[in-house]
Formats: structure tokens, sequence, C-alpha cells
């Protein structure tokens, strides 16, 4: 079984924010809607020593699920292969897994009273592909794959890099990794 | 593409389009059934975005049928600018265009009628074609702010702009005055890919840019001050004992008069004038001029500098001769023009248009370099060496502020009609208050748009044009490369949108000109170009399916075996050409266009440096402030002020703020940040508020946040060879817009 | 917009503190039934205290994106919202029937050992509902003012203070009216007997609301980390710090617990009505405190530069 993971390479990442529109475009989000955004640490440090950051955020595809574990309906599920993702139909939008997930992964749909987020593009996935975000990236800062298969990229970065995972303190196990740049 | 449509389903059709929302044209694959575009990707197989889409690229299905698109021709009924239009048919809108500027013609001259163009997204071989038959000298672009100073010093320098960049080879670039990380989208990638491979990346830029984030040298200058830094980096190489001389030797010529020129252009000399160390400036001139082969990249901030522009320019150039870091591998390349096909400057029609009219472009007396008696010049000596000449269209144009002058004041003569393609112009040429002005004073106008902007809304007609997926497109770099992609339409027009190319066309044919317009469709007309090529295909679109690129092999060190293409054959450090047009033949040593050492006076009523005019995601120049998934993620104008000065002026974050110089004042919201120097100003460019009403006066508040109000044109501003007016390199004051005091624009 | 701080609105802190005093008043109805003897609370606060967890139920409902479909949230049960939805209904249902037995006419009234059954499962519910909405915030450990045991506390302190002063309440309204209700004939007037001490059981709570939320703002500024001390400062000086201090532990906690304290109905009554003010103001804090996420690297500037909903481009361009 594949365990699908995230490596994000901020030392790439410029902060263009096409993975964000792609993501809104692929999903059909109403304008209000977004599930990755790209935020902007800095510039840091007094001009001209500086260092700036950008972080692509998405569902971290926990593999301990404060989301799921809370949905009062069942709805919000975690399939084998690490994907967390809702099931529409089930979803009554009573928003507590907006509020109990640490990285604000999850929004409301206020058109149709559903709460939605990131599943990885598992339409996509499932077909053998790569999620939207990932293709559109230009920078290629966004890696996707099986984290079971030591032969695939996202292995060899998660166990290679210093890769770390947000608000790791919280002990949801993030299945979306960062590779820093940070501090140079 | 959308997850809820199914791509595996009977009867879909996958088109080698591209992506048409800037010039970089990335490949797009578009799915097409029954005459729809039911999704899009960006293509894997393409050689510059490798399948990566930025923002603007991924939102061509929200653009292609969005509601504010205009789709079928309108003619004015009301008052201009009132917003009162009537749907006729093309067929009505030639004709009666037709007409009016054949009358324009018989009772002015065909000099009367100028065409205003924006960036390189339309078949502009066919806007020069259709105005050098109908006589009239008087077409321009934004080529002054983009790129075409730079290559017609560059060409005339030595024979070519050599923007050929073998970075593959090399070992450092420059990224000079360019930030691909916000513009280019391809091209950071392969910046980011060859850095990991040991690529030293400098960016040169007043602005910490996402690409300067990157880099391994940032050189945080003054704004406008890049002409002191080129001469100091000229002046380290040549006397530090850093130039190649034996490449000097074989292939340049007034080695010692450039070496006398810039003895005094110490780094002593530039450091206060840059604001950087004099450590720095040796730092960079040595970098470039030991890690050999290196590239210079070409941004557009030097050609947007006004008075100081041409001698900046000039001075990077030279860089690169006297290192050694041209037309060698890992160098910067001439590729020269297309000689396997037809070029657009073929496609032109320029012998079409007589010397007495060529004589007649405005501006061409005092901007002589990129006007007509600068080109033919440069033009002769291309065609000498490479058979070919640069298109035309971009580097041989009126001077456009010279012509909105000559609209309001009659002078040189009175020009009558404006057909604007593909530019909004009161946002995005110089001095936003004139164009303005111009706009609502000129007797006729015809827009060619997507969209009613401010400009199309002082329109007389205005003209449904195709957009993305809607047209075939080749990419040629301006017509002056010597390789070509070529991308398919995906679907036909929709409702009643034409190709620009149509429009000419027919407005030719209308107005006698039927011969001159054999093909159909541009795609026959493109068909035309490549069959000297030699693939034997029948139609472009077989050309795009079966082999869509056309690579001649690189070739090096050409210059070997051909000469430069300049009066003596050499790269002229010396310049013969540009001493002919009575310019200086070295670079000349000229402040920021207004600065506190030359104008002390002026800086301390306006006591702040301006910048205006880069680029920021997720928008291009004015356009996609409709779309509003990427509207969303910045739905208001910010500039960037250092906290520093900022707590100086008692602004805080997300204050709006009035921006003001002597031409006039706009409004945009602070962004405190770290990014710029302290006392520095840095504006976002393009802004209007299509959600507004655009009807006269306030014209979706197309002055209120409008960075170009704030630009100069005036001729003493303006690069007296180019003609390029000033962007940067400004000085400005600011002030905290009240409640009492928030009205827009001036 | 939903982007910029999605948080729980006014309508479920308001179910909070519903279901809380409703929960509240069934746990005391229960207590004082076992330990005290029957009829000491008054049949209309019995009654009111189901008739609160059912308002309190009818906000949740309405505070969903899909009300339609409100009954699937009794389909997980390792979920704590399922919990507490399953728990609110046999509160309600056990409320309502305890309050039966104080309406003489009804046959099943006498039957002591069926009405000390339902005053256990009134205090097993009660107590329940009065402490699930704290635990139920307990656990989000990126909401730093919510996250910890300290909360549960706090909520089941303020559901049973609350309902103290709503059973005060309905002992005075039931006793003015006593006589109308008796000549009905159907509820057993003996049943109004006055529950002597809920003035004093009221009063320690609100004294040890009043040490325990100074405790735990305290602890969450000088706590563990500095999304804490953040989200505290919101008390102590931010936005909050007026409601806070002057509305809730002034008005709704130290005010009335020196008026439970003075003899007479009149201030005893308006201090049982501040109670139950304080009670909601709290509430109101407490989950409007939610949007203090513990926020991403850059998340916060991001968020704060999104339209807020009102921007005329995003109505515009609607047609068609």
């Amino acid at each position: 079984m594949a365990r699908y993971a995230m490596v994000i390479d901020t030392r790439s990442c410029i902060g263009c924010h096409s993975c964000t529109v792609a993501c809104r475009v692929h999903n059909n989000l109403p304008v209000d809607m977004i599930y990755n955004p790209v935020t902007t640490v800095g510039p840091t440090g007094v001009y001209p020593n500086l260092h700036m950051a950008h972080i692509p955020l998405l569902c971290m595809h926990c593999e301990q699920t404060p989301c799921v574990n809370s949905c009062p309906t069942g709805a919000s599920q975690r399939r084998e292969d690490g994907i967390v993702w809702i099931e529409e139909s089930k979803c009554v939008g009573c928003k507590t897994c907006v509020m109990v997930c640490p990285y604000g992964a999850r929004v409301s749909n206020h058109e149709k009273g559903t709460v939605q987020k990131c599943d990885f593009c598992f339409d996509r996935v499932d077909k053998g592909s790569i999620p939207r975000c990932v293709q559109s990236c230009h920078q290629k800062a966004r890696i996707f794959g099986d984290l079971d298969d030591e032969t695939s990229e996202v292995f060899k970065l998660v166990n290679g890099e210093h890769a770390v995972r947000l608000l790791d303190d919280l002990g949801t196990e993030p299945y979306v990794f960062y590779i820093y740049g940070l501090e140079g | 593409m959308n997850r809820n449509v199914d791509l595996e389903q009977e009867g879909i059709e996958i088109k080698k389009s591209c992506c048409y929302f800037c010039h970089e044209n990335c490949g797009v694959l578009a799915y097409v059934k029954d005459g729809k575009v039911i999704a899009i990707e960006g293509d894997p197989e393409f050689p510059t975005n490798a399948g990566g889409l930025c923002c603007r690229g991924n939102i061509a299905l929200k653009h292609i049928d969005h509601p504010a698109r205009i789709n079928y021709p309108q003619k004015r009924v009301g008052k201009k600018g009132e917003g009162k239009w009537e749907t006729i048919s093309w067929d009505q809108a030639l004709s009666e265009i037709a007409a009016k500027l054949t009358q324009i013609k018989d009772e002015s001259g065909a000099e009367a009628v100028a065409t205003a163009g924006g960036t390189a997204r339309t078949d502009d071989w066919a806007r020069r074609r259709f105005m050098n038959l109908f006589g009239s000298p008087n077409g321009f672009h934004n080529a002054h702010l983009c790129w075409m100073p730079t290559f017609m010093i560059e060409t005339a320098i030595c024979g070519w702009s050599p923007f050929d960049l073998d970075m593959g080879n090399s070992r450092v670039i420059i990224l000079w005055g360019q930030n691909p990380g916000a513009s280019g989208m391809p091209a950071m990638h392969h910046l980011t890919e060859l850095q990991r491979k040991g690529l030293k990346i400098v960016v040169i830029d007043p602005r910490y840019t996402e690409t300067a984030a990157k880099a391994d040298l940032w050189l945080p200058l003054r704004p406008g001050s890049d002409c002191a830094l080129a001469l100091a980096m000229l002046h380290v190489i040549i006397y530090e004992g850093l130039a190649d001389d034996a490449f000097i030797a074989e292939n340049c010529v007034g080695y010692e008069e450039l070496a006398t020129h810039v003895a005094d252009f110490s780094p002593e000399w530039a450091a206060p004038l840059t604001w950087l160390t004099e450590e720095q400036i040796r730092e960079v001139a040595t970098i470039y001029a030991t890690n050999k082969p290196g590239n210079i990249q070409w941004g557009t901030t030097l050609d947007q500098q006004g008075r100081t522009a041409g001698g900046a320019i000039h001075a990077r150039a030279l860089l690169r001769a006297v290192t050694g870091n041209l037309d060698r591998i890992g160098s910067d390349l001439l590729s020269g023009p297309s000689l396997d096909s037809i070029t657009e400057e073929e496609m032109e029609c320029n012998e079409y248009l007589t010397d007495e009219q060529k004589a007649k472009q405005i501006g061409s007396d005092r901007f002589k370099l990129m006007t007509w008696p600068g080109y033919s010049k440069i033009a002769e000596n291309t065609r000498k060496v490479w058979g070919k000449a640069p298109t035309a269209e971009w580097m041989c144009e009126a001077h456009p502020p010279s012509v909105f002058n000559a609209i309001l004041t009659g002078k040189p003569y009175s020009v009558r009609a404006l057909l604007v393609s593909a530019t909004n112009p009161v946002n995005s040429y110089g001095n936003s208050k004139v164009v303005l002005e111009a706009l609502r004073k000129v007797e006729f106008m015809v827009t060619c748009d997507y969209w009613m902007t401010p400009t199309a809304a002082l329109s007389d007609y205005v003209l449904p044009i195709a957009g993305a997926l809607e047209r075939p497109t080749m990419t040629t770099v301006y017509g002056c490369a010597d390789f070509i992609l070529a991308s398919q339409r995906a679907i036909q027009p929709m409702y009643e949108r034409r190709n620009d190319y149509n429009f000419w066309k027919d407005l030719g044919i209308q107005l006698g000109q039927k011969e001159m317009w054999p093909w159909e469709t541009v795609e026959d007309a493109y068909h035309y170009k490549l069959e000297p090529c030699g693939y034997g295909l029948d139609t472009y679109d077989e050309f795009v399916e079966f082999y869509r690129f056309h690579f001649p092999e690189r070739e090096y060190n050409k210059s070997q075996r051909q000469g430069f293409a300049t009066p003596s054959g050499k790269i002229e450090l010396y310049s013969s050409v540009l001493k002919d047009l009575g310019y200086s033949p070295l670079p000349e040593y000229v402040g920021p266009v207004e600065n506190e050492i030359d104008h002390p006076e002026l800086a301390k009523e306006y006591p702040l440096v301006l910048s205006t005019g880069n680029g920021f995601m997720p928008f291009h120049h004015s356009e996609q402030f409709q779309i509003k998934d990427l509207r969303y993620l910045r739905h208001e104008p910010y500039f960037q002020i250092n906290p520093v000065t900022a707590a100086e002026y008692s602004i805080k974050e997300d204050d709006w703020v009035w921006i003001e110089t002597q031409r006039g004042r706009m409004k945009q919201k602070a962004d405190l940040t770290q990014a710029v120097a302290p006392r520095v100003i840095i504006t976002q460019r393009g802004w209007w508020f299509p959600e507004r009403e655009v009807v006269e006066p306030d014209l979706g508040g197309c002055l209120e946040s409008n960075t170009n109000v704030l630009t100069s044109t005036r001729d003493e501003d303006c690069d007296p060879m180019s003609g390029t007016w000033a962007n940067r390199g400004l000085l400005c004051k600011i002030y905290k817009v009240t409640a009492t005091d928030e009205k827009g624009g001036n | 917009m939903a982007q910029k701080h999605e948080t729980w609105g006014w309508m479920l802190a308001v179910d909070f503190f519903f279901a809380g005093m409703g929960g509240g008043m069934l746990v005391i109805a229960g207590l004082s039934d076992l330990f005290l003897g029957v009829g000491m609370t008054s049949v209309l606060g019995n009654l009111l205290g189901p008739c609160f967890v059912g308002l309190g139920a009818c906000l949740l409902v309405l505070e969903l994106g899909r009300p339609f479909q409100s009954w699937r949230v009794f389909m997980n049960p390792k979920a704590i919202l399922t919990f507490g939805a399953w728990n609110m209904l046999f509160a309600i249902g056990s409320g309502f029937i305890y309050t039966s037995f104080g309406i003489g006419a009804l046959p099943w009234s006498n039957s002591i050992p069926v009405r000390e059954f339902f005053a256990v499962t009134n205090v097993i519910f009660g107590m329940i509902v009065a402490t699930y909405p704290g635990v139920l915030l307990a656990r989000h450990k990126s909401r730093p003012f919510w996250t910890g045991t300290g909360i549960m506390g706090l909520f089941l302190i303020s559901s049973l203070v609350t309902g103290g002063a709503a059973h005060m309440i309905s002992q005075y309204v039931y006793g003015a009216i006593s006589s109308i209700v008796s000549s009905w004939g159907i509820v057993d007037a003996s049943s109004s007997a006055v529950l002597r001490g809920l003035p004093f059981f009221v009063a320690g709570l609100l004294a040890l609301q009043l040490i325990l939320w100074i405790g735990y703002v305290w602890i969450k500024h000088s706590g563990s980390t500095k999304r804490e001390t953040i989200a505290a400062e919101r008390w102590i000086s931010g936005n909050y710090a007026m409601p806070f201090k002057g509305g809730f532990l002034l008005l709704g906690t130290f005010l009335p617990l020196v008026l439970v304290l003075i003899p007479g109905d009149l201030m005893k009554g308006l201090g049982a009505l501040l109670v139950i003010l304080g009670g909601l103001i709290m509430r109101l804090l407490v989950v409007y405190s939610g949007q203090d996420r513990t926020w991403l690297p850059g998340e916060q500037k991001y968020r704060s530069r999104l339209p807020l909903g009102h921007e005329a481009f995003l109505k515009a361009w609607n047609s068609k």
C-alpha cells in the first residue's frame, strides 16, 4: 500500500501563487475558498542583509487526524494510502474539523454548506497522475510521491535532506514535509 | 483542468496550444470537445515551461468566456466615454472605419493615422504591413520600455543583440534589473536548476525581489544609478587587469578610446552615486570577469530609466566585449535573425513606405536610434552580414509621448486617428494624465481588445479580439531570434471575436490592399513563413502537431566566420554607428532623471526616490484585474516602503498614501518592508478598477492608483538616443490619504 | 470572509450557554432530589432545564452548514460531538421525564424509585452536557486559549452556577405564580418548596469562578508557549479586556456574588440574572477566541491582505 506524501522545497519556491490558482481552478472553488495559500516570511533582517522564504500551505494529510477523529458524521475520512478527504454528501458543515485542524487547511463552502479541503487530487492520483498543484509548479518546489517506496524522490528527500514538519509538537505527524532554506 | 471534467470521454481532441497572458507563451495542452475547450494543462513536452503554468496561465478558461469580455463589434452612440454602444457587424465596422481613415488620409495625409500597441501579444508584422501599405510611419508600442533600446544599442555595437544566453555552459549570470521570479517563470526554473549545478547568480536590483532572495550575490543599488555602476565595472575590468586582451585584440575596435573614457569612473566615484560600497562594485566586476564564461541577462529596467538609459545600456553592453563573454561557448550568443524561415521583418513590407513618409515619423528628428534614421543604418549593417534586418515593428517606431503630444498640440502636425490594439495606454504609457487627455481629444479612435478598458471606453469603435486558445502563436522573440516555437489554436474564436491579423488584413482590403494580403487565415501566413524551412508540410497545424519547434543548431564563434555586423566588422567599443547618428560613441555618464545631486531644489520638495513599473504576480501589466481568482490574491494596490521611512511619515501598514511627483499624484496602500532601502518608494504598476463603471469621468479609476501618473515623458527626461521615458530613478513625496482628500488621480 | 478568520459563530456560543445552563439545572435538580429530598427545586426549573438543553440543540442545528442533514451528527461514535449530541438528547429526555414526577395529576408521580432513577440520569447526562463543550474545546491543540484541561473546569462551573441561578429565578417566578398554577389542579403545589441553600451554593461557585478565571488567564499568559501568551493578551489588554473584566468578572461574577448574599428576593433575583448574563458573555468570548489559531509562518499577513467579502470586484460580473 502506498503512503502518499508531499515534500515542499522552500529553497525553490518563489511565491508565485500558481499552485493556489491551479488548485482553485481544478477544484472549481468559489472565489473566497483557498485550499493551499502561499505565505511569505520576511524579508527578515535589516536592509540589505535580508532573508525571505515562501511557505506553500495545504492539508498536511496527517497520520494522527484530529479532523477525522472529531467529525461527528463520518464524512472526514483517511484512506489507507494516507489521503485525508471529505465525503461531501455526509458533511453537515459543523466546522468541528475546521476548528480542530492546526493548519487552517479546511474551509467552509458557503454555497454548499459543507467543509472542503485538499485531497491530494486523488481523482488524478488514482489514475497514476500527480496533484494539480504539483504539476503546475514551474519551480518543481512541490514533490509528490509514495513514502513507502524507497526509490521515490519524496523518500529520498525526507530521509536525505533536513525535512521538517509544521507544528511538529502537536503530534499530528503530517505527511507534508518542508525543506527549509531558512537563514541562508 | 477541472476535476469534474472527464478527460477520458469520447470525442476529445488534445490541441497543442499556448498560454497568451504574457509573452513567454508557455506550452498548453487544450482538451477540446465539440468546439469547446473543456480543460487545459501545461504541456510537459514544451521546452520552456515543461508542464508548469503560472497563476495567469491557469485561469485561461475563466478568461475565455468571462462575462466582461467584448464579443461583438461595438460602435459608440453616445458621447465619447459615456458608455453607450450599439452592436454592429464586422462588415459595417470595417467599412465605416475604412471610410473615416480614407477621409483623414485625403485631408491630412496618411501620417495623421497612428497606431498604439502594447506588449508582444499580437501579430505585429501584420499591423506594420497595414501601416506601411497605408502610408503612415506612425506605429508605436511600449517598445521603448521593453528591451528595444537595449536591442538597438547592442546591435549598433556588435551587429545583433546577444540575447541568446548559453546558460547551460555558463558559470555566472548577472540578472540586471530583472526579476524572473515574478515575471518569467520558465527562466526562473532553469536558473534554479543551473544554480544547483553551480551557476552563480548575481542580481542587480534596488529591491529585494523574489529572485534577489535566491541570488548568490545581490547588489542593492540606488534606483536609476545603473549607468554609474556599469561604467565603474568597466573601469575595474579595464584598470585592474581583468579584461580579456586576446578577445579584444581579435574582435574589438576602439579599446584605447574606451579605456581613456572610463579612466575617471572608478568605484570610488561610483560608490556614492549607486549607494554601493567600492568593494561591492569591485566584487561584481571581478565575479563577472573571472568566472568565465558568463552571461548578462537583459532586463527591461535599464530601458525604463529615461535620460540615463542609453548610457547605462551602452556601458552594460560593453562589459561583455571587454571580458570576452560574447559569441563564445557559455556566453551571450548572437543568434541573429532566422535564416531558415521568412522573418517578421520580411512580412512587414517596409519597402512600400516611401522615404518621404519615413521622414515624417514623429520623434525621428530627435530620437534617432529607434526611428527610421537609426534603424535604416543598423538594418543596412545587419543585412550585409546576416542578409536580414531586425523587425521594424518594435525596433523602428514613432516616439509615443510625441504622438500623444501631437494629438494635443497639432505639432509637428496633427494626428487625427489612433488605432489601438492590445494596449490600454492610460495605464501603460508614461505620464498618464497627458495620455488620457490625448485619448479624450483624438478625433477618431478604434480599439481592438478583450475588455472595455478605459482606453476602449473612449473609442469610437471597439472590436472583439480572439485571445488565448483562440489563436495560433509563433514565438520568435519579436522576430529577432533564429528559433521558432509554434502553437496552434485550440478552437476558433468564440462569438464574433477575430484575430488582430484579420482586423489588419480586412481593414487593408477595405482600403484597396487586397492583392497584398494573400493569406486568408493567420495560419496560412505562418505556413508561408515556415515553408523555406523545408519540412514539406501542407499546413501550419501539421507543423505544430508533428514538430512544434524549429531550433537551428547552435553555432559558437559565428563572428570568426562572418565578422560582426558593424561598419568595421568588429565589435565597436567606440561606436561609429552612434557617432554617425550624432550621439556619443562611448557611454556617457548621466545621473538618474531626478536626483538630489543634480536637482537639489527639486529634492527638497520631493525627497524620496521613486521606482515604478516592476511586475508582480498575479497580474501582467494592466491586465487580469477582472479575473476574480487572481484578484482575490491581491485585490488592492500596494507600494513598498522601508519601515524607517514609514515611521518618519507616521505611515502604518495598510495605510492609503498619496505618492506625488511633479506630474501628479496617485494612491496605493503601504507595505512596510525591509525589501527596499530607506528613502526609496517602489510602486505597483498597472492598477485600474474594472469592477467600477468604466465611463467618464472616472473611467474605472484609471488614474487613482496608476503609477504612470508619476512617470515623466518630457523630452529632456527621455533618452536622447532611443527616446525612452522615465519610469525609474524619479523623486517623489508621500503623505497619508485623509477622509476629505481621497479622490483619485490628480 | 471565510478565508480570513473561519470560526464558529454566535449561535454555537449561545448553544453552549443554554445547553450548559440546562445541564447545570438538571444536575442541581437531580442532586437535591437524591440528597436533600423531593421537591427542593421548582417544577418550572425542572422543566426549563431540558428546555434550555433543547434550545441549545436547536441553535447547534442552525449553526450547521446543512441543517436538514443534522441527523448525521449522531453517526460517528468516536467523535466528541456525536457523544455530545446523544447526551443532549438523553438529557432532554431525562429532564422531561423527571419533571413529569412533579405533575401530581400524572399516575406515576408517586413512584419514588422510578423518580430517583431519573434523578440519577439527570445528574449523569446533565453533568456531561454541562462539561462537554469544555471537553470539546480543550482538545483543540492549535487554539491556544482553549487547549488544556482548564477550560473544562471553567465550563462546568459556569454551567452549574448559571443552572443554579436559573433555578433561583425559577423558584421566585414559580413561587409568585404557584397559587394560580395550583388552581389548575394538575401540579402538586407542595413541590414548590424552596431550596434555601441555593444562593449560598451559587455564591460559593461564583467565588470559585472568580478565582479560577483569574488564575486561568494568568496561567495562559505566563504559559508554556508564546502563542498562549499572545492569546491571553487579548483578554488582559486587548479587545476582550473590557467585556471580560467589566462584563464577565465584575458584572457577571463579583457583583452577583455580593447580591445573592444580600437578604431579600429582589437582590437575589437581580444577582441571579447577572450570573446568567455573565455566563452568556463568557461563552461568546471563549468561542470567539477560537479565531486565535496557532498561526503558521507568514499566515497572518497573508490572510490580512485577503478581501473581507464586501469588495466591489467580488460582486461584479456575476450576471450571465
